[in-house]
């Protein structure tokens, strides 16, 4: 790899941090906005149900995210502020469907204690002025003028200095707010203070209250008419106004989230970290509150957020488990929960850990992750492309063609499946039963192989053979009419609709003809100069059953004709080039824009924009889909059309945002398909592959898939091991017993197919499981798990005691074979030159493998390495080993065989937190930092001075805005040896937002090519609400802020696809480059993931 | 834990009932709490995932915020912000104390010279702080002192030479009788 990295997003945020509902598409319109981290999604809410309307990117981590109505506007404006201090105000502006910037401004100040308790922002509920608590000790307010502008912002000085929450009182005559504090006893207390927008203070407000219970966290404003506040303890929930105070006591329980539900503000939903869901209810007359109610509903994800939508359905955004959709019933059902579940929107984070793994053999790599957290905890297999999953299956060798046919032209459901061979036709169908058998339809030849057939209109069907086309009625399956070849020419290649027929015979011929109610005539025959190899009129007009233009795949000249039909005039030829032949064309449609597919027998795939009305082919773009000859064939999946194209590795073809994308399916060879959707398999696919005919559904059409295997613990580590395909996780369990809740550690062993815990080890009390690995040692065959671990014991600060098991699988069960004694916590284990090496502490260490008098094995230490804070992540490569420490950044260690010693040979010097490190090649490493950063460093081994080459220099710079947690060598999809991409070596990281990302070490030309390009691309692609590219992915941590080096933007760069044709044309011409070739780069790109 | 609670809070004894433990009683009360929830109409029919992706917004229109609303902070130390605006309170009451001194049509005509001086706005804030300073001594309405803190209430009482003892209500309402 190198120093000139790409970085790319390939699964985007999923953990929900913020949402709102309100007007903000449209003054009718009601809208969810759901902040991701540094996404925000538009919803609109429709009477079915949800419907997306927008991704926007945002450059920036949102910290908060208010919709508010400012005086006189007909629709609410978007206020968001992000972590590094920026913030915008966005309104939706429907004739362009575009967002604009009202405002947005800077709102960091050159001193000040960055908050402990997270930024706070918030808007008062008669729009005079946005609060926002960022520094310890200050407030600050940024005013609205009477026109609902905003003006010049100021802070107050807030005497509270642990603040954990501050909320606007409704109906108050001055801005009101009141504060959430904690004392330096650690006692809770809720103050309010008037904002005196003229002498730029607070004045004491009108309630104060002390001594809250102790986990007092959140502050509920209530509106009008009943006005007060609520505050949310651990314990107790209390409602205070001017007049009235009412507490309740309720089980011990963190509340995590609200939700208003009523606009009077008299019920509350309450999400605690367990998951349970609540209600709370304001008991009042008239205006005066009479108590407090909470009832429990039911169990949801860990919530985070919790809006209600309407008629009794909410959203749940969660950061720990996947966002939910639910009802509120009326009427608990048999298990007492009143929560029905509607829908669930996957959420991967945190990811924890994960692992790369090939578990189908197929050379594309899987993730594995460890996501979410408590009760919420799963491992989720992430893979690109789109799975089959098989039903049903028959051994058949020799497949040649594959069609289903319906036993009427209005039957929804495919009865029968014709399947060619090469001298026979045989035909399945349907039983009673629902099981596929032979049978008959009299009318077809049987004893030739079938090149075509389709259900015809007038309940008919049409079956093409070398030697003639015969029309059979679909209700007495008997042959009707017979179209018979010229003697001495057979058929090659036939394609019909449901009322036309184009078949090619030798010498060139292409003959059409029309399907009449029993009838079939031959319309127009023409000879072309060289043989046909292939054919297609799928209807892409108006007319499903009726196709006015063929398209002619030629051997010879290697082209690609159109023709109209029924008069077979040429229309367009395009030469293909090269010496390949086409093997399939298809005609088709996605998203309104018509297509010319054509495949090559090289693996190879052409497409074409097509005008329907002159036949004209533009836009050609060429993309490398295996290395065997395809066919192409069209099937519906959710009544959208995709092609699914059939070879070595078959591909599904489909358009999002009127863009051709390609996903591959995982299977390994395809010779045939075709959509068979009967009663008994609806949505199916029938699929040939070597020997066998198989029936599957195919999962939902998107680039990744992600399968879900629920825990019900928290999975911390993961690894994979080849040899007794197994996993193996270290996990921890929350148990409620009565009053206590404690945590269990686990290892656990899971198979690598059905992902079921085959075996489980218990840890000590207290003892965490660290680090797992799988390895083997010098002098042993075996596979071990080995596992570190740490006694975190309440007393200490850091452990001071660990341990090290290593294991074996026997009999899918973990057999614990050795065990070590250590002085701390096993924060990373790595398979070393045979050894065991491990970072224990401070301290790297170096294990042996011995045996022992009596046959046992144990481990022994060998050597170690003393000098770092807390080594927390290790990597190694050959003899060097690469330590990212907890506060000290990365150092280079060696290790030398002869003096069975571990020396530094360089380290960064800067004060990097890390939180995760990988070697890129033996002279360049990442790390990834706690303030979202990526940098990397590289050896000095050429240096003049012992000092330089002492240091690590730091070549580049980024700010990713995320945190990783782990980075693993590795690649999300297949390597095509043919493409470009295939080449450039690739570095898989995962965050807490569930980010799965690539890093892509490019080759010096292409880098520079694409840092032109994205310098290019910013200033034609904006950030939203005005924030900045350039200083959004700058470095930045508390010492220091420089420009981003040595990493692009990926998901800026890939976005270029998104614009449209003129802004694509200035780029290029400013590139210097023809579009062609800067969409191919691109596109290669998009591949990478 | 139930009977805990009770004791905890006796008081609200009906709020421990309401606890989520899953008897008959809770159920029922949940729905009669869950009776009646918001609905303008939407996701009335079957409510159906939209199959499909969200669009992915690229914004390629300007971005910049309208003249006058990229926002910063007043750069002005808290500190010395706050002398200025005592000091331009101070000046205000000055001009009002040394006109206190004088006769009413002389303070009237003071007030006149200050408004010629300074922009009216801080003619007002000078005046509101006058009557707050005047405050201890004469009308007190019953809003401002329900403001007050029960110290001031009681500070102000002992001023009167009245007993500081009581809850507010109590407190305010000697306040009242006294004024």
């Amino acid at each position: 790899m190198s120093v000139w990295n790409y970085v790319v997003t390939a699964h985007k945020p999923t953990n929900v941090t913020h949402s709102c509902v309100g007007n903000f598409t449209s003054p009718q319109e009601l809208n969810l906005i759901i902040a991701k981290c540094t996404r925000i999604e538009i919803h609109l809410l429709t009477p079915h149900g949800l419907q997306p309307m927008l991704d926007v990117p945002i450059y920036g981590r949102i910290a908060t995210l208010e919709l508010f109505r400012p005086h006189g506007e007909p629709q609410d404006f978007l206020f968001i502020a992000t972590e590094r201090y920026k913030f915008c105000v966005l309104q939706w502006d429907a004739e362009t469907s575009e967002l604009i910037t009202r405002a947005m401004g800077d709102v960091s100040d050159r001193i000040g204690r960055p908050t402990d308790n997270g930024q706070i922002g918030l808007i008062d509920p008669d729009c005079r002025l946005i609060g926002l608590h960022l520094y310890d000790g200050l407030f600050k307010v940024i005013p609205f003028d009477n026109k609902g502008q905003l003006k010049e912002a100021f802070n107050i000085r807030l005497e509270e200095l642990q603040v954990l929450d501050i909320k606007f009182l409704y109906g108050c005559l001055k801005p009101t707010i009141v504060v959430l504090y904690q004392d330096n006893k650690d006692a809770r207390h809720a103050k309010t203070y008037e904002i005196a927008l003229k002498d730029k203070d607070f004045v004491e407000g009108p309630l104060s209250h002390t001594n809250l219970d102790n986990g007092a966290g959140i502050l509920i404003p209530v509106p009008m008419p009943l006005g007060g506040v609520i505050i949310i303890g651990e314990e107790t929930i209390v409602y205070c106004s001017v007049t009235a105070f009412k507490a309740i006591p309720i089980r011990p329980s963190i509340t995590r989230a609200y939700g208003r539900v009523d606009a009077d503000g008299s019920r509350y939903l309450l999400g605690d970290n367990a998951g349970l869901l609540h209600l709370l209810v304001i008991t009042h007359e008239r205006e005066r509150v009479t108590g407090l109610k909470i009832e429990h509903l039911g169990e949801t994800s860990v919530a985070s957020t919790i809006s209600y939508l309407d008629n009794a359905v909410v959203y749940i955004g969660s950061s720990y488990g996947d966002s939910q959709l639910i009802k509120l019933n009326l009427q608990p059902d048999a298990k007492g929960s009143y929560v029905e579940v509607l829908e669930k929107y996957v959420n991967l984070g945190p990811i924890v850990d994960f692992c790369v793994v090939d578990l189908e053999r197929q050379g594309q790599g899987q993730v594995v992750t460890c996501s979410g957290a408590y009760k919420d905890g799963s491992l989720r297999i992430v893979r690109n492309g789109i799975g089959i999953n098989e039903q049903a299956s028959v051994e058949l060798q020799g497949i040649k063609g594959l069609w289903s046919l319906r036993s009427s032209t209005n039957d929804p459901y495919d009865t029968f499946l014709v399947v060619s061979f090469i001298n026979e036709t045989r035909v399945l169908a349907m039983n009673m039963d629902d099981e596929l058998e032979e049978s008959e339809i009299e009318g077809f030849c049987a004893e030739a192989q079938t090149l075509f057939c389709q259900n015809a209109i007038h309940d008919q069907l049409v079956q093409v053979t070398a030697n003639s086309v015969r029309l059979v009625s679909s209700t007495t399956r008997e042959l009707l009419h017979e179209w018979n070849a010229p003697l001495g020419y057979s058929v090659n290649v036939a394609t019909a609709s449901a009322s036309q027929v184009l078949l090619a015979t030798g010498g060139g011929h292409l003959v059409y003809l029309e399907i009449g109610n029993g009838k079939l005539a031959e319309v127009k025959h023409v000879q072309l100069d060289y043989e046909i190899s292939c054919l297609d009129i799928n209807p892409s007009g108006e007319n499903p059953n009726y196709s006015t233009l063929a398209a002619v795949g030629m051997w010879t000249d290697i082209s690609v004709r159109i023709f109209s039909l029924p008069s077979l005039e040429l229309l367009a030829k395009e030469n293909l080039g090269g010496e390949i032949i086409p093997r399939s064309v298809l005609l088709c449609t996605f998203e309104g824009v018509s297509y010319l597919l054509c495949t090559l027998g090289d693996g190879h795939l052409l497409n074409f924009l097509l005008n329907l009305s002159t036949g004209e082919l533009s836009n050609r773009k060429k993309v490398s889909l295996g290395t065997q000859p395809i066919m192409l064939r069209t099937f519906s999946s959710k009544d959208t059309t995709h092609v699914f194209a059939a070879s070595d590795r078959p591909t599904v073809i489909y358009s999002s945002n009127k863009k051709l994308l390609y996903s591959n399916v995982n299977l390994k060879e395809v010779s045939h398909m075709c959509p068979f959707n009967s009663a008994a398999f609806p949505d199916s696919l029938a699929i040939a592959k070597e020997g066998e005919l198989s029936i599957g559904t195919i999962d939902d059409i998107q680039k990744l898939h992600i399968r879900t295997i629920p825990l019900g613990e928290h999975a911390r580590r993961i690894c994979h091991q080849e040899q007794s395909r197994t996993f193996a996780i270290c996990s921890l369990k929350n148990c409620q017993t009565s009053n206590e809740e404690t945590e269990m550690h686990f290892v656990r062993l899971l198979d690598d197919q059905t992902f079921e815990f085959i075996s489980t080890y218990p840890l000590d009390a207290y003892e965490y499981g660290c680090s797992i690995i799988s390895c083997s040692y010098s002098d042993d065959n075996n596979a071990y798990y080995c596992v570190g671990t740490a006694y975190v014991l309440p007393e200490e600060n850091e452990p001071s005691k660990g341990r090290i098991l290593v294991f074996v699988v026997e009999d899918g069960k973990l057999q614990l074979i050795a065990e070590k004694e250590t002085k701390g916590a096993v924060y990373s284990l790595n398979a070393f030159n045979g050894k065991l090496l491990a970072a224990i502490n401070q301290k790297i260490q170096l294990y042996k493998w011995m045996l022992r008098e009596d046959g046992s094995r144990e481990l022994q230490a060998e050597c170690g390495h003393h000098g770092h804070i807390l080594a927390l992540y290790v990597q190694t490569r050959g003899d060097f080993i690469v330590v990212g420490d907890l506060m000290k950044s990365i150092s280079l260690l060696l290790y030398k065989h002869e003096e069975g010693a571990i020396e530094e040979l360089a380290r960064d010097y800067n004060a990097n937190w890390m939180s995760a490190v990988e070697i890129l090649d033996d002279d360049v490493f990442l790390g990834a930092e706690n303030n979202y950063n990526l940098f990397t460093v590289r050896k000095n081994s050429d240096a003049a001075t012992d000092e330089e080459r002492g240091r690590l220099e730091v070549v580049g710079e980024y700010h990713l805005g995320e945190f990783v947690n782990r980075f693993r060598h590795g690649s999300l999809v297949m390597r095509l040896p043919d493409s470009e991409a295939g080449h450039i070596p690739t570095v898989i990281f995962g965050t807490i937002n569930g980010v799965i990302g690539v890093v892509a070490s490019l080759p010096h030309d292409q880098y520079v090519f694409l840092e032109k390009l994205q310098a290019n691309l910013v200033k034609v692609i904006k950030g939203v609400g005005g924030l900045s590219h350039e200083q959004w992915r700058s470095f930045n941590n508390e010492k220091k802020t420089v420009d981003s080096r040595n990493f692009l933007d990926g998901d800026l760069i890939e976005s270029f696809l998104d614009l449209s044709r003129s802004r694509m044309d200035e780029i290029a011409s400013s590139m210097g480059v023809t579009l062609d070739e800067l969409c191919k780069r691109v596109e290669e790109l998009t591949r990478l993931h | 834990m139930k009977t805990e609670n009770c004791f905890a809070a006796p008081p609200l004894a009906e709020g421990a009932a309401a606890q989520p433990s899953g008897s008959d009683r809770t159920a029922m009360g949940a729905s009669k709490y869950l009776a009646g929830l918001p609905s303008r109409g939407l996701f009335s029919s079957a409510v159906l995932s939209n199959p499909g992706g969200i669009r992915v917004y690229v914004c390629d229109h300007e971005t910049a915020p309208p003249e006058g609303q990229v926002i910063k902070t007043n750069s002005t130390n808290i500190l010395i912000r706050a002398l200025q605006i005592n000091k331009q309170k101070s000046d205000a009451k000055d001009v009002i104390a040394k006109s206190a001194a004088d006769s009413n049509t002389v303070k009237r005509s003071a007030v006149r010279t200050s408004e010629r001086r300074s922009p009216p706005k801080k003619t007002k804030t000078s005046s509101a702080s006058t009557s707050h300073r005047g405050s201890s001594s004469s009308e007190l309405s019953e809003k401002k002192l329900q403001t007050m803190t029960v110290e001031r209430l009681r500070a102000l009482l002992k001023e009167r030479g009245l007993s500081p003892k009581g809850k507010k209500d109590e407190l305010i309402a000697r306040l009242k009788d006294e004024a």
